[in-house]
């Protein structure tokens, strides 16, 4: 634990007010290393609001660079950052420093899969989600599970929003139960709620179905809420249940999710099976030759097969899209660029325009859903 | 799932392979040598008795000439280095000419451009006929007195036509060349004779038409090529004997082994062999090419399909290269793969220049090459869908 001087405790004495924080909590958050995964439009605000409350650690993960169209609400970038086409994580970082020197970032400028989370994650007390997959999400629940982290899960599109915070039950075979645990505060995993990930091309993204800045923020916000309660310790503080909204509709709901625990049989925090984190769904990717394309073997569950019509509706308005009972064909222009994207029934998709797996796992993420 | 890759690899393989594999892994599997304890020596007994059926198979004359390698790639490294890595390594005054053709994988293309730009050699490239095939004149004609090696496949990947590698091999010998032939496609297939065809140096996998799994294969490296220490070893390393030698020791086959070999995938490639002579090779080919002549039969005629090379069957191994119209082969090979679960081979199969004649680069073709154990039933399933495909 490096130890923190009184004065650099001076720019948090607002924070350090909260009977829940003090000069204690404080510490707590200064000592603390945060995995923010995914620094879209929810990874800006939550590494903005965590920089600014004096998190003393962050880790960023994001594969993407900035596009013009993320400035809507993605709130650590500017149009500079556009014009020098900069990795997100690597914006993030530089914005951080000049909002506060004190916080010690690292990035990871790569996509985040089942070969490489349990190294970005080491040694962090909490995940926070500012992803725009389902896949990634359940692989960072296999994390939080399986290494006993706190993971808050986030999630936004169109108008709504939802937020859960995991604060993970210990196996049976575990020496010692975990500070949450001890004050009665553990709560379900994500796969105890939703057993499987939703299949490709059957959830609207942001960037088919569009999305409200003010809501994302909302999401993040309610995210660092939550974070800034575990990493000070007020377990008991944490709201227990799946928090979702539709801020045009102006509805509120809040899901009691305690009881999927202790009546399912949950794949991963009971039965400690790690999907995920072993692979089994991983989508994969191959650069094909003389093409110009990357083929992403998407796997689906046994038996299932992509709604050609539904995503071929969702595709319509971003250029021509031509489907048959084989495969679907659209294309598709991003942030300027050209792309053709080719499905088919099993989920695996081809994606002319580029030789990069993770552009290509981006346009598949943003466009069909994964 | 139907299987119509067999140029890649053959698939499925007699159980007489896994067996073999299984017992030896279960029973012999020691590290082979020479003069070890009994387990070794009997590894190393069962090496020396593929090399010497794999001899006979290709007619050569010394097993001890038969030198395992992991596949034919590398086989074709070991043959390509090992005649010019003199060349490599230092410039000389008469830079060694090489022949090639523009059949090639790239097991070939790419060690010789390679040296090409770095300047180690002079590589002349031949060109093919419009159904495939090279015209052994253009090889006579492009032999210098600088030239060293041919290097040529004895059945083009693509298109599957076979070439004459007899006459090739005999110019190569009256121009006192070397001749390096690939036979990736035919070892275990098409008759291949190291005496016949001239050749000197024959690189072949042992996962295709041979039977056995992949990580085996092998060069026979003939007389002409001369003693050890004619030829660099690409390899270097342990030997299992002759261990107070401080590099290679001068002695066929171990002076190019270096490293323990795949013995367990050796022991199945020996069952393969074994398989194969057992099974009548002319039938085999012969099966093949009538589900080829079938293909070319059925969509050479139709618009909507381009069968590329040969219209006779028999003048191929079975392979056959095909595009629909409207379609990217990639996408012909995915829903083959994903409606169908049928298994073809899309792109352009490391053989670019061949697709650059063909007028399919970049996207190349998608490729039928049945084996063995493919039946009509599966050709007329291939066949059917190939018409759905094509609406």
């Amino acid at each position: 634990m490096t130890t923190i001087q009184t004065t650099e405790l001076d720019r948090y004495h607002r924070q350090m007010l909260l009977p829940g924080i003090g000069e204690e909590g404080q510490r707590k958050l200064m000592n603390a290393k945060v995995f923010v995964c995914g620094c879209g439009a929810l990874g800006t605000v939550i590494a903005n609001m965590l920089a600014r409350a004096g998190v003393g650690h962050l880790v960023i993960a994001d594969r993407d660079f900035i596009e013009m169209t993320n400035l809507q609400r993605q709130i650590l970038f500017d149009e500079s950052d556009v014009e020098n086409a900069l990795p997100k994580a690597e914006a993030a970082r530089r914005k951080i420093a000049q909002i506060n020197s004190q916080v010690k970032v690292t990035t990871f400028i790569d996509d985040v899969n089942h070969t490489n989370v349990e190294k970005m994650a080491a040694d962090c007390d909490i995940i926070l989600d500012g992803l725009d997959n389902f896949e990634t999400r359940f692989l960072l629940n296999d994390v939080a599970v399986k290494h006993r982290i706190p993971y808050v899960y986030g999630g936004s599109v169109g108008t709504t929003g939802m937020t859960y915070a995991i604060l993970p039950h210990s196996h049976p075979d575990d020496a010692n139960e975990t500070p949450w645990e001890l004050a009665g505060a553990a709560t379900p995993c994500l796969r105890c709620i939703f057993e499987q990930a939703p299949p490709p091309g059957m959830n609207p993204t942001c960037d088919t179905a569009g999305v409200l800045g003010p809501v994302v923020s909302i999401v993040a916000n309610y995210q660092c809420v939550e974070a800034i309660k575990i990493l000070t310790g007020n377990y008991s503080a944490v709201r227990p249940t799946l928090l979702s909204f539709d801020v045009w509709e102006n509805t509120i709901r809040q899901l009691k999710v305690a009881r999927a625990y202790d009546v399912g049989n949950c794949l991963c925090c009971k039965q400690r099976q790690f999907e995920f984190l072993e692979g089994k769904f991983a989508s994969g990717t191959t650069t094909l030759c003389g093409r110009n394309a990357v083929q992403l073997t998407q796997k689906l569950a046994e038996g299932r097969k992509l709604d050609f019509d539904e995503i071929a509706q969702r595709l319509a308005a971003h250029g021509q899209v031509k489907a048959n009972k084989f495969m679907l064909r659209a294309d598709i222009t991003d942030n300027g660029n050209a792309y053709e994207l080719t499905l088919f029934t099993d989920g695996r998709a081809i994606v002319k325009g580029t030789k990069e797996a993770n552009v290509a796992k981006s346009i598949y993420a943003k466009y069909v859903g994964a | 799932m139907i299987y119509f890759d067999n140029a890649a690899t053959s698939f499925p393989k007699p159980p007489v392979v896994s067996q073999a594999m299984a017992k030896f892994l279960a029973e012999d599997a020691a590290n082979p040598g020479r003069a070890g304890h009994r387990m070794a020596v009997a590894a190393e007994r069962m090496l020396d008795e593929v090399r010497l059926k794999l001899t006979r198979l290709f007619q050569g004359d010394d097993p001890h000439r038969m030198i395992f390698a992991m596949n034919c790639t590398d086989a074709l490294n070991m043959a390509i280095k090992g005649v010019l890595g003199d060349a490599i390594a230092a410039a000389r005054a008469d830079t060694p000419h090489v022949i090639t053709t523009v059949l090639e994988h790239n097991s070939v293309s790419r060690p010789l451009q390679a040296m090409a730009d770095a300047k180690a050699i002079e590589l002349t490239r031949i060109d093919c006929d419009d159904a495939g095939f090279i015209d052994p004149d253009d090889i006579r004609k492009a032999i210098t007195p600088h030239t060293r090696l041919i290097v040529m496949t004895h059945s083009s990947n693509v298109l599957g036509t076979v070439q004459d590698a007899a006459a090739v091999g005999a110019i190569a010998r009256e121009r006192e060349v070397l001749f390096c032939l690939d036979t990736a496609q035919t070892a275990g297939i098409v008759p291949v004779s190291i005496p016949g065809m001239y050749i000197d140096l024959l690189a072949f996998p042992g996962h295709k038409s041979l039977l056995g799994p992949t990580g085996t294969g092998g060069l026979y490296v003939g007389e002409r090529c001369g003693e050890p220490g004619r030829l660099r070893p690409w390899r270097e390393g342990g030997t299992g004997g002759d261990s107070s030698s401080p590099t290679q020791p001068a002695l066929y086959p171990y002076y190019l082994e270096g490293g323990t070999p795949n013995t367990v995938g050796i022991a199945g490639l020996g069952a393969g062999v074994d398989y194969v002579v057992a099974n009548d090779m002319a039938a085999t080919l012969a099966h093949e090419q009538a589900m080829v002549q079938h293909i070319i039969d059925r969509f050479s005629a139709d618009d909507r399909f381009t069968v590329y090379g040969t219209p006779d069957a028999k003048r191929r191994v079975g392979t056959v290269s095909i595009n629909i119209e409207g379609y990217e082969p990639s996408d012909v090979g995915s829903i083959l793969d994903d409606s169908f679960n049928i298994a073809v081979r899309p792109g352009l199969h490391c053989a670019p220049y061949i697709h650059k004649r063909l007028g399919t680069f970049p996207s190349g073709a998608v490729r039928i090459s049945p084996g063995v154990f493919n039946t009509e039933d599966e050709l007329a399933q291939l066949c059917e869908a190939l018409e759905q495909i094509a609406g």
